[in-house]
Order: structure tokens, then C-alpha cells, then sequence
């Protein structure tokens, strides 16, 4: 399988606070890589320096071994799709219009978007089942119908990869299983590589290939899901004694207290 | 409709409107000349009132208008928030001593004259401007209630050197000003208008290509910047544009407030978000806006010309106070 994205050293700090340490990481087409890891850990500075939002202090991140941070910033756009945990919306766009924007590494400056851009949207809306909703304002639905219409307009940016910000952590369960399904669709169906920070241990097991916990910036455990979900990584991660127990490709975590 | 059609006629409709409302402005006036006069039987009068008075003047009311909504619809992108204009961030009280200050210390005379009044009123606003975003920052997200109270503020202490200046001006030299900080469109020749435009063209320019990326603003700088936007260059291109238009047009017109604010605001309305069509749509709306305040203010009480500035603040006002009424139960933020 082929190299996505590859990552070594990295190092990282605001203030003189070290967030990321010595970080080494290897995504390959079509995997579904999930990062655990307790608040603060450094999953959403690590998921933005992947993406070439932020440039690390050591170390280099490689898209198919070129270095993210001399490339382009509309051929990463064309590359990588990034969701961030909390999307903002200043103004109200329309859906519709909302998933076009994922067009823009394709439009000129002056341009709008063509028919087959549309089209694109309209499969993307499709996919993620909320084409009834693009003529709402993007602030009038719901906070799971606003992560589908960030996850729509990631798709039609035709990525390899997509990388999203503990995409399901505000909502409900319908709609947690409902992003995580479609994210695993489109690494079955299309290949897409997914990697998504994320607090949901209990369905880790169902839905990610592999798993990195991360621990005050650096990388605790690395691997296949089922070795890695274990009761004495997940209490060394989060700071507190657990249980687990797995049936069915589920994981169920009680706290000992 | 998609979004193609729709700049195709919205941008048709607001120039014939535009259109119309010029050509009403330049055969009204205390002075009158029919349609008929102005192309078959001018006399030294009236064609020095027709092609020096009435058409630079509607020219200088478009540029004055359309940049000064353009700016604003820019800046309310640039904040991510529709309460921002050039009046209302202080910007224009900027401008305004800027400008002031250059006529006062003599740099209006000479070859630059006017340029230096210009560029001096572009010094000031730009600085107006990175003041009031540095202060209305708060963790990378502009905060309402201190953008407004920053704006709020600038002007005030702008308004203070102005009267400190007054205080120590001729009664001549301090009606003059008097006259100006109302906000007039009262030039004579083209000169002053080419001279504005060598600021407001480039202005407007790079305005322009920018809108795309202002919609992709709006999605958070994170965002923007994964969709190929690079945001740091983005916000200085504004910095720079929106100060260098209305800083030039309001060295020649004052500050002629809420023109940046409502016009942007009813386009939205009715046009929706997207800046592609937004931008360009304020300039020809708020082209047509101030033609359209100028005229009233010529003709209203004519012979008398009254400050085309307290015309457009007072629809201004009640536009704004009717806005907050309405937007009572949503929380601008």
C-alpha cells in the first residue's frame, strides 16, 4: 500500500510549552487511523500540522514524500480535506453554498462554480444524505446536519485524505454512528484514507484499522485497534483506572471508581 | 438559481438602477437644464454648470458611494461580523484627521497637493484600522462588543484633536472644516475625481480579487487556509485596499457615514452571502445610494445645498435603529 502521509520527529510548542514530542507517524492508502488520547494530549495541533496548517519546530511531515510545507496551498487543498472539531459559520451561507466553497482549489479567483462543480456537490450532499437541506441557511440546522455539511464540502474537495477533529464528539448517538458510518463508506468505497482524533472508545474498535494514543505530546501506543484498546494503555492515557471489556468488535470502558 | 445567473443579474439590474438615478441627477438642480438644452442649445452657463458642476459631481458621488459600500461589505468579511464599515470602526474619524491635519499644515499646496491629503488620510486609517482589529481581538476571534466600543472610542479621540484644532482655527478656516466633517459632494472639475481615482481604482481592484476568499474567511481561519487561502496575505490585502479607498474618497467628501453598512446589509438581504456578488453589487448600489442623497440634498431646499452627510445619516440612522428592532430576538455576535 501506498504512502500518504509520513511523518517523523515532530516536535512542537506554544510558549515555550512542549505540545509535541518526537512524533513518528506512517498513513497509508485506504486506512482508517483513529488518535485516542486525553485532553491536551495533542491531537488537534498534531492533526493540524499534518495538514500543513502549522509548521512544526523540528521534524517533517511528507504528502507523497514531498514536504507539506513547500507545497502549494491549493494542491494540499486537493489533497487533504481538514475538519475542524467546532466549524465556524460567520455568515449564513446556504448549504449548498457551503459545499461549493470545497470547490475553490479548482476555481479560478474570478470563477464561479461550473455544472459538473454542482454536480459534485450534489453527489457529495447525496452521500451524506442531507440533499433535502441544500437551500437551508447553514445556521438554521442542526449541529450533526452542520458536521455532514463539513464533511460534504471535505468531500467534494476530491481528497485522498481526510482528516477531521474529533468529528462526532458534540453529538448525539444517531448522529455519531450516522458521520462514522459514512466516513468508513468512503474509506471502503472510494479509498479515502481517514484519520480523526476522537474521545469514542467504545465504537474504536468497530471502525478504525489502527489506533495511536497519544500522551502529553508524544505517542504512547501505536497499532491494530484490538492490540492497542487494552485496559492498562487507556488508563495510562487518560489518567484513570479502567476496565475493559470487547464483544463484538464493541469495547465497553468502565472507570474502576 | 445558481450563483453564475445571479451575479449576471443582479450586477445588470443595479447598473441600470444606477443608470437611471444618474441621469436624474445630472438634469436636476436650483439650475435647471432640460435634457433637450444639454445636447442641442448650451450656452456658456449652462454648459459650464453641466460639465463642470452636475457630471463631475454624480461622478464623484459613484466613486464616493460605491467605494464606501465596497469597503464595507470587505471589512464586515475581513471581521466576520455585519456591524463592521469604515464609519463605525473609526476608520472615517481616522481619515478625517488625516486629511485635516495634511490641508492644515500647508502639504495640500503644491504639485502633490491633493495626493499628500490622500495619502496622509490613508496613513491615518490604516492605522485606525490595525488599532481597533489588535484591541477587538480576543484568542484569534474578533469580539463584537469590543470591536464596536474600539471604534467608538478611535472616534472620540479623533473628534478631540479635531476640536482641538478648531479651537485654534479663523472663523473662515473653521467653517471650511465645519463644512467638510458634514460630508460633501461639493467639487467643481474633474480634477478632484482623477485624482481620487489614482487610490480608489487599485483599492477597489484587489477588493475585488479577494471576495472568493472572503466567503472561505467566513468558514474559520483554519479552514480557509486548508482550502488554499492564505489568510495573513488575505487580511493585509484588505487592510491596505479598504484604507486606501475610503481613505482617499473621504479626504475629498468627509465622513460620510452608513453607507458602508446599510448597503451591504440590504444586498445581503436580498442577494445572499456570497462576496462575489455581494462586493460588486455594493459598489453600484452604494454608487447609486449617494447619487441618489446628493440629488436630495441639492434639490430639497434649493437654492441652498445642505451636507449630503446629514442626508445619508439620518436614513442611515433610522435604518440601523430599525435593524436592531428587527434583529432583536437573533443575538448579533
Amino acid at each position: 500500500m501506498e504512502t500518504i502521509i509520513n511523518c517523523s520527529n515532530i516536535g512542537f510548542s506554544y510558549n515555550g510549552t512542549s505540545v509535541l514530542d518526537g512524533i513518528n507517524l506512517n498513513v497509508k492508502t485506504g486506512v482508517m487511523l483513529g488518535i485516542l488520547g486525553a485532553n491536551g494530549a495533542g491531537k488537534s495541533t498534531l492533526l493540524k500540522i499534518l495538514c500543513g496548517l502549522l509548521k512544526p519546530k523540528t521534524g517533517e511531515s511528507l504528502f507523497y514524500n514531498s514536504s507539506i510545507y513547500k507545497m502549494d496551498r491549493r494542491e494540499i487543498a486537493r489533497g487533504i480535506a481538514y475538519i475542524p472539531q467546532d466549524p465556524m459559520f460567520a455568515f449564513p451561507f446556504t448549504v449548498e453554498e457551503v459545499v461549493l466553497m470545497g470547490r475553490a482549489p479548482y476555481t479560478g479567483r474570478y470563477e464561479f462554480e461550473s455544472e459538473a462543480d454542482q454536480e459534485i456537490a450534489q453527489k457529495a450532499l447525496e452521500t451524506v444524505g442531507i440533499f433535502h437541506l441544500r437551500n437551508r441557511l447553514i445556521s438554521e440546522i442542526s449541529a450533526g446536519e452542520r458536521q455532514l455539511a463539513s464533511i460534504a464540502r471535505g468531500l467534494v474537495q476530491e481528497p485522498r485524505i481526510m482528516i477531521l477533529d474529533e468529528p462526532a464528539t458534540y453529538l448525539d448517538v444517531k448522529h455519531r454512528t450516522e458521520i462514522m458510518n459514512i466516513l468508513k463508506s468512503l474509506r471502503d468505497e472510494r479509498g479515502i484514507s481517514i484519520i480523526a482524533a476522537t474521545h469514542d472508545i467504545f465504537s474504536s474498535l468497530f471502525y478504525f484499522d489502527e489506533i495511536t494514543i497519544l500522551k502529553d505530546g508524544k505517542i504512547l501506543a501505536e497499532g491494530k485497534a484490538d492490540k492497542v484498546i487494552t485496559a492498562e494503555l487507556l488508563s495510562l492515557a487518560y489518567g484513570i483506572d479502567v476496565t475493559v471489556k470487547k464483544e463484538n468488535g464493541r469495547v465497553f470502558v468502565f472507570p474502576n471508581q | 438559481m445558481n450563483s453564475n445567473r445571479k451575479f449576471l443579474v443582479s450586477i445588470s439590474a443595479l447598473f441600470i438602477l444606477w443608470m437611471i438615478t444618474a441621469a436624474i441627477a445630472i438634469f436636476s438642480g436650483s439650475y435647471s437644464i432640460s435634457p433637450v438644452d444639454a445636447f442641442s442649445n448650451l450656452n456658456d452657463l449652462t454648459e459650464t454648470i453641466f460639465f463642470k458642476i452636475r457630471i463631475p459631481r454624480v461622478i464623484m458621488a459613484t466613486v464616493a458611494g460605491g467605494t464606501l459600500a465596497m469597503a464595507g461589505a470587505a471589512l464586515q468579511a475581513l471581521f466576520r461580523n455585519p456591524l463592521a464599515s469604515p464609519f463605525t470602526l473609526g476608520i472615517s474619524g481616522g481619515a478625517s484627521l488625516g486629511a485635516l491635519l495634511a490641508i492644515r499644515s500647508g502639504l495640500a499646496i503644491g504639485i502633490l497637493g491633493f495626493s499628500m491629503v490622500s495619502i496622509s488620510a490613508f496613513v491615518f486609517s490604516i492605522l485606525t484600522m490595525l488599532f481597533v482589529y489588535s484591541i477587538s481581538k480576543v484568542g484569534g476571534v474578533v469580539a463584537t462588543g469590543r470591536l464596536l466600543l474600539a471604534g467608538v472610542v478611535a472616534n472620540f479621540l479623533y473628534a478631540a484633536v479635531v476640536m482641538f484644532i478648531q479651537f485654534f482655527s479663523t472663523f473662515t478656516e473653521s467653517l471650511q472644516t465645519m463644512r467638510w466633517i458634514m460630508g460633501s459632494l461639493d467639487i467643481v472639475g474633474f480634477d478632484t475625481v482623477w485624482k481620487s481615482l489614482i487610490f480608489v481604482v487599485p483599492g477597489c481592484v484587489i477588493l475585488l480579487s479577494l471576495t472568493k476568499d472572503m466567503n472561505l474567511f467566513g468558514l474559520g481561519d483554519d479552514v480557509a487556509s486548508s482550502l488554499g487561502v492564505n489568510v495573513r496575505r488575505m487580511e493585509k490585502k484588505i487592510y491596505f485596499a479598504t484604507s486606501l479607498g475610503a481613505g482617499a474618497v473621504i479626504a475629498v467628501t468627509g465622513p460620510i457615514g452608513f453607507v458602508g453598512l446599510i448597503i451591504p446589509h440590504i444586498l445581503r438581504m436580498i442577494l445572499g452571502m456570497d462576496n462575489r456578488i455581494i462586493l460588486p453589487s455594493s459598489f453600484l448600489l452604494g454608487a447609486t445610494f449617494l447619487t441618489a442623497a446628493d440629488t436630495i440634498s441639492r434639490t430639497i431646499i434649493a437654492p441652498v445645498e445642505i451636507p449630503v452627510g446629514i442626508i445619508t445619516a439620518s436614513i442611515g440612522g433610522v435604518f440601523f435603529l430599525w435593524l436592531l428592532i428587527k434583529t432583536k430576538k437573533e443575538i448579533i455576535v
